[in-house]
């Protein structure tokens, strides 16, 4: 008994060990995960704003990649009709450009008043226009050639700059090779602050001519068209788009000077500055330590519920694995508990051998009536031990389906009147009543039949005060099964007891346990009907008796 | 798992035996360089006396000329060029060639005067960046001929006369500024010229040297009168004219008049393509023409017959007269078919004696080429158009992957023979449908000028309705239908996907322009009447702005949804390089499958045979994964 409690105690505890350990790793890994989602959010806040910057400036990458360059595609053919056209695209589809101004420009070999002249090569304004929302039709045309001399030195400025450019690679071109796009990029466009400024790339026969009019002094040469376009634009009407809202609370651009500090002191906040003619500003985010926390607790839920979910998991694996341990517990203790009795079982006829052996020895001579109630002893006793051993051996057999069933057509009248005589030979005080109603043969394994009845009638008398040692066996037929009914005057069984009965090794603690049973008996009976597709039940009063009924299906 | 087995064999035995089915019907693949390459011996002439052949060959990777002598066979090089080749030569007399280059890195091209066993090398002197022109071949009195130089005023060309002895020249007709051609007599006299303002042009006439030069008619670019050489009467001259008709005739106009006297030829569906004049006899031989096919009309009977006996000699042939010794005694012959690009031949008419001198392309063989079979259809506005359909051989008419090939021009047209382009996608599997849209010439001027303005609207529709008459036909199958174009052809395949999207599976551009007003833009700034012509054949780049955004590839590459092939050369005039990056640029930032071949050397058209064979081959495999062909 003490192996089984130490047995017991040692599982408890340590389930008990395990489940505070996967508790203290639930608690640790909400910790962790707390934390790294925190790190993570921290990380994405200073991460993502290249993706917003990103997004906001793609028009201005289209703008520039190619609208801009279609200019180019014109080849110098625009007037002031095609250009407003063009210039009414661009105003629409990018409402960060505020102005821009076209500068219908021809190259030629003419001394010129306004524009740029280089060696004999001279880049002059035949019309200056401006468009945007706000213009009105009249304050279109800011310069026209005709009238030199009015054009202001802001407008000036630009067209020169980039008319230099030209110049300056004209002056050392190399037309046998086609422009790369680095190239392209540095003469044609003109990128200032807020400001960007294109010339259409002339194709490279022109840059021949205009190579020519640059070295060569000849006669008045024709004029030959160029556009120039200067696009002013304004960084702040760029429209933000924040593909992150749940990271930045605040966008805006701002110029880089910009520093918030003074006005929010406890934003968590990071810039980054904007490309090309806008690097003068750069776009600012912000956003409270409140609303980051929002963002991790959000992050962090689904991270927590499924640390959670695994918890629960294990939780309950481990109570399956204790439900487990404990049910092999008590099938253990009862094992035990059979091998306990069977010892005293086999002990008792070992013991009336042993003295019928030592009496016989010690007798000088044994008397007729003494060698007959020796013999009849040894005799009975080798039965009964021979019995035990059977029933045993049957068991195990049954239980592990080692033997077959051997149908034989049986009298029923017969098998039952023998089986009664048998007994009531055995206990001359048995009163056994037999009745079968409906039937006379019966297609079964006479063997097991056997063993049941013989269990069944032997319980009967074995749970019976001396005179009350009655049965009344009833066999009749139902519609496609046979029922056999023992009915006894016995003691009776609890009903708390009768889900039990049929238990292996069960035996209810009683008085009438010394009468040589383990118990097995209704344990065996029960799986031989079973195994023979039947089915057994049991009625029982306390005082009043017992009724077992065992049904057998009919047919095979 | 044995029956697995068996049942994987038996598979394998099948695809064998349907392969090899497949092959033995399938037509032999022919190498893409045979297609390609530059041919052996070409550019044949003979000299005034008839005793020497002389002809093109490529040495060192350039065309040189080389001399054969008649009577012994014996081969001398004459040139030994080995940085760029004869552009052009002709037999001045009979002991001398006068030859000229390409084109060098400073735009020169240089001429010269050789004696015909490569000695006495004589330069023509004209200063850098002009050109020579010759007016006249033919040596006339003082050993000279007639040339046309512009070293004067870069656009006009002055007449001198060019002793081949010396390589003197000397002035003989200045300019007075707008003549653009000279038409000399059998005497050496000019006094025919052509002048032009780029739009109009107008015929200039005088009747000795020293009168001058009087305006005798102007037509306008919509119509033509093109003299040519003066007939036996005083003042007359042979000229082809389409002015109060439709299509090119001959005619006899009278300069003195200004009216034309009399029509010698008119053909009531096609225009007069070429007149062939006997200066031996002082007669008119004969014309051509081409509807489907090229017809000779013969004006005289010796020609006739001579034609006929050289008929007979190669039979089944097209034959083309290329030249003839002074006495119209030897002939130079070119033969061809749709299946073969023929082959030189030396016929001596008064033996009636045939000599083969060289194959075009020895490799062809004319059993593997396919047949090219004249079509026509209506237009969905009434016009009928006709074209070309070239069938792959061993294939039934029926379901065929198709590539349509709009040629380039517009002002051009598809003839009927062979063409190496067309045998090539034929032979890898593909018909090819030729188109002569309007705009295409040949056809009269109606129909050319209804091409005007036209570009990218009804020429297109033209192409379009080609594509679906073979689909009506039900030669194509729908699903397998590209669209292949050189120049305006390329541009034509761009439009077509844009606008025509549903029919196509694909499209190849070699060369195409892809923007009109780079195009235009091509055109010499300082000629306004030029200009003008331009804008009405071709549009107001200011003006039509709209439409010449619609028909421009550039400015519709938001359209453009089917896989491409574009091939450019680095150094074409035309199509700017730098927008054709640009455009394939966009098209790759949309996912556009754009296969994009850029030779930063080349010109429109790919000079280097390595270039222009791969070129082709990357051509044929893209065509073959695009229209679904198992190889």
């Amino acid at each position: 008994m003490k192996a089984k409690t130490d047995s017991y105690r040692k599982n408890f505890a340590l389930i008990i060990s395990f489940m505070v350990l996967i508790s203290i790793s639930l608690v640790l890994a909400l910790i962790l995960g707390y934390n790294l989602t925190k790190k993570y959010i921290e990380n994405e806040f200073s991460a993502l704003k290249i993706d917003v910057l990103e997004k906001t400036i793609a028009p201005y990458n289209t703008l520039f990649q190619n609208k801009i360059p279609e200019i180019s595609f014109y080849q110098g053919f625009l007037d002031s009709a095609s250009a407003e056209k063009y210039a009414d695209t661009i105003l629409k589809s990018y409402p960060f450009v505020e102005k821009v101004l076209f500068y219908d420009a021809q190259v030629s070999n003419h001394p010129i008043e306004d524009g740029l002249r280089i060696g004999n090569f001279s880049v002059g304004i035949k019309k200056l226009y401006q468009f945007g929302l706000n213009i009105n039709q009249k304050d279109k045309v800011i310069f026209d050639g005709k009238k030199p001399g009015s054009l202001s030195l802001q407008s000036g400025d630009e067209f020169n700059k980039i008319s230099l450019k030209i110049a300056s690679y004209i002056e050392t071109a190399d037309t046998t090779k086609p422009l790369n796009s680095e190239q392209i990029f540095r003469i044609f466009y003109s990128i200032v602050n807020n400001k960007i400024s294109y010339m259409n790339i002339p194709r490279r026969d022109d840059i021949k001519i205009y190579q020519d009019l640059m070295f060569k002094s000849g006669n008045t040469s024709p004029v030959y068209e160029q556009d120039v376009f200067s696009f002013e634009l304004n960084p702040s009407k760029l429209k933000i788009i924040n593909n992150h809202p749940q990271l930045y609370r605040y966008i805006s651009i701002k110029p880089l000077s910009y520093d918030p500090i003074l006005e929010k002191p406890k934003l968590i906040n990071t810039d980054i500055a904007l490309p090309g003619p806008f690097s003068d500003y750069k776009i600012y985010f912000g956003s409270e330590q409140e609303f980051l926390n929002k963002e991790v607790n959000r992050r962090f839920f689904p991270i927590a519920l499924a640390v959670f979910v695994v918890y629960l998991v294990l939780a309950f694996i481990t109570f399956l694995i204790y439900r487990n341990l404990n049910i092999n517990q008590k099938l253990f203790s009862l094992q035990y508990d059979f091998i306990n009795n069977l010892t005293h079982e086999f002990k008792t006829p070992v013991s009336v051998i042993k003295i019928a052996g030592n009496n016989i020895m010690n007798a000088k001579e044994l008397s007729e009536k003494e060698k007959n109630h020796y013999g009849r002893i040894l005799d009975e006793e080798a039965d009964r031990l021979n019995d035990l051993m059977n029933k045993l051996l049957s068991f195990t057999q049954i239980e592990n389906k080692a033997i077959k069933i051997n149908y034989q057509d049986i009298n029923l009248e017969i098998f039952a009147q023998n089986m009664i005589d048998t007994f009531q030979m055995k206990y001359p005080d048995y009163v056994i009543e037999l009745e079968i109603i409906g039937l006379n043969t019966f297609s079964t394994d006479p063997v097991l039949l056997n063993s049941i009845f013989h269990n069944l009638i032997e319980n009967a008398y074995k749970y019976a005060s001396a005179g009350e040692k009655k049965l009344k066996i009833k066999i009749y037929r139902l519609k496609k099964e046979v029922a056999f009914s023992f009915k006894d005057r016995g003691i009776g069984i609890e009903a708390s007891e009768l889900d039990n009965i049929f238990k292996k090794f069960y035996r209810i603690q009683s008085r009438y346990n010394q009468q040589g049973s383990v118990g097995l008996g209704l344990a065996f009976c029960k799986e031989l009907v079973n195994f023979m597709n039947g089915k057994i039940t049991v009625k029982s009063k306390i005082g009043k008796g017992s009724e077992f009924e065992v049904i057998l299906p009919y047919d095979k | 798992m044995l029956d697995c087995c068996k049942r994987y064999i038996l598979v394998v035995c099948f695809i064998v035996s349907v392969a090899g089915c497949v092959k033995t019907t399938k037509v032999k693949q022919v190498s893409i360089d045979t297609f390609f390459k530059d041919p052996q011996q070409s550019f044949y002439h003979i000299s005034s006396d008839g005793k020497y052949l002389s002809y093109l060959k490529p040495t060192n990777g350039q065309l040189n000329i080389f001399v054969q002598s008649l009577s012994d066979n014996k081969v001398t090089q004459i040139t030994k060029l080995n940085n760029k080749s004869i552009k052009y030569y002709f037999w001045a007399g009979n002991d001398k060639l006068f030859y000229m280059q390409e084109k060098d890195s400073l735009d020169n091209y240089q001429s010269f005067i050789v004696d015909k066993d490569g000695i006495n090398n004589l330069l023509v002197k004209t200063p850098p960046k002009t050109k020579v022109e010759v007016i006249d071949q033919v040596i006339k009195n003082n050993n000279s001929i007639l040339i046309a130089v512009n070293d004067r005023v870069a656009e006009y060309f002055d007449v001198y006369k060019l002793n081949i002895n010396t390589g003197e020249r000397k002035l003989f007709i200045e300019n007075p500024g707008n003549i653009i051609r000279w038409i000399s007599d059998d005497n050496g006299n000019i006094n025919l010229a052509v002048g032009s303002d780029g739009v109009n042009e107008t015929i200039y006439f005088r009747s000795d040297n020293n009168q001058k030069f009087k305006p005798v008619i102007t037509n306008n670019f919509k119509s033509s009168l093109s003299p040519f050489g003066f007939t036996n009467q005083p003042n007359h001259v042979y000229a082809l004219s389409n002015l109060n008709r439709d299509k090119l005739a001959l005619v006899d106009f009278d300069c003195k008049t200004g009216k034309e006297s009399k029509v010698i030829y008119e053909n009531p569906d096609a225009d007069i393509m070429d007149v062939v004049y006997s200066k031996t006899l002082k007669k008119l031989a004969y014309v051509t023409y081409e509807i489907n096919k090229r017809q000779n009309h013969f004006l005289d009977d010796g020609y006739k017959e001579m034609y006929g006996q050289i008929r007979t000699l190669i039979p089944n042939q097209e034959i083309k007269i290329l030249d003839n010794d002074q006495y119209e005694n030897k002939f130079i012959v070119r033969t061809f078919t749709d299946k073969n690009p023929g082959a030189y031949y030396l016929y001596q008419s008064n033996t009636n004696k045939l000599q083969r001198l060289a194959d075009i392309n020895p490799q062809i063989n004319e059993d593997d080429m396919c047949e090219m079979k004249p079509i026509s259809f209506k237009s969905r506005d009434g016009l009928t158009i006709h074209g070309y359909l070239t069938i792959p051989k061993g294939k039934k008419e029926k379901d065929l992957p198709c590539i349509v090939f709009p040629h380039s021009g517009p002002s051009q047209r598809n003839s009927w023979g062979y063409n190496n382009e067309v045998q090539y996608l034929a032979n890898r599997g593909f018909a090819v449908l030729q188109i002569n849209y309007r705009g295409s010439i040949g056809y009269g001027k109606s129909f050319k000028n209804a091409g005007y303005k036209e570009w990218g609207k009804k020429i297109q529709d033209d192409i379009a309705d080609g594509v679906n008459w073979l689909i009506s036909e039900e030669v194509a199958n729908p699903d397998k239908i590209g669209v292949y174009g050189y120049g305006f052809g390329g541009f034509s395949a761009l439009n077509q996907i844009i606008y025509n999207q549903k029919l196509y599976k694909c499209a190849a551009s070699y060369s195409g322009y892809i923007n009109i007003f780079t195009y235009l833009k091509g055109f010499p700034a300082y000629y306004k009447p030029y200009q003008q012509m331009m804008n009405e054949i071709v549009g107001n780049p200011e003006s039509d702005i709209d439409y010449l955004k619609y028909s421009s590839p550039i400015f519709q590459t938001d359209k453009i949804k089917l896989p491409l092939l574009i091939a450019q050369g680095g150094r074409d005039s035309r199509v700017n390089v730098n927008e054709t990056n640009q455009f394939v640029k966009e098209l790759r930032k949309r996912q556009i499958d754009v296969t994009y071949i850029l030779h930063e050397s080349e010109n429109h058209q790919f000079r280097d045979m390595e270039n222009r064979v791969a070129f082709y081959k990357q051509l044929g495999d893209f065509f073959e994964k695009q229209l679904g062909f198992e190889k």
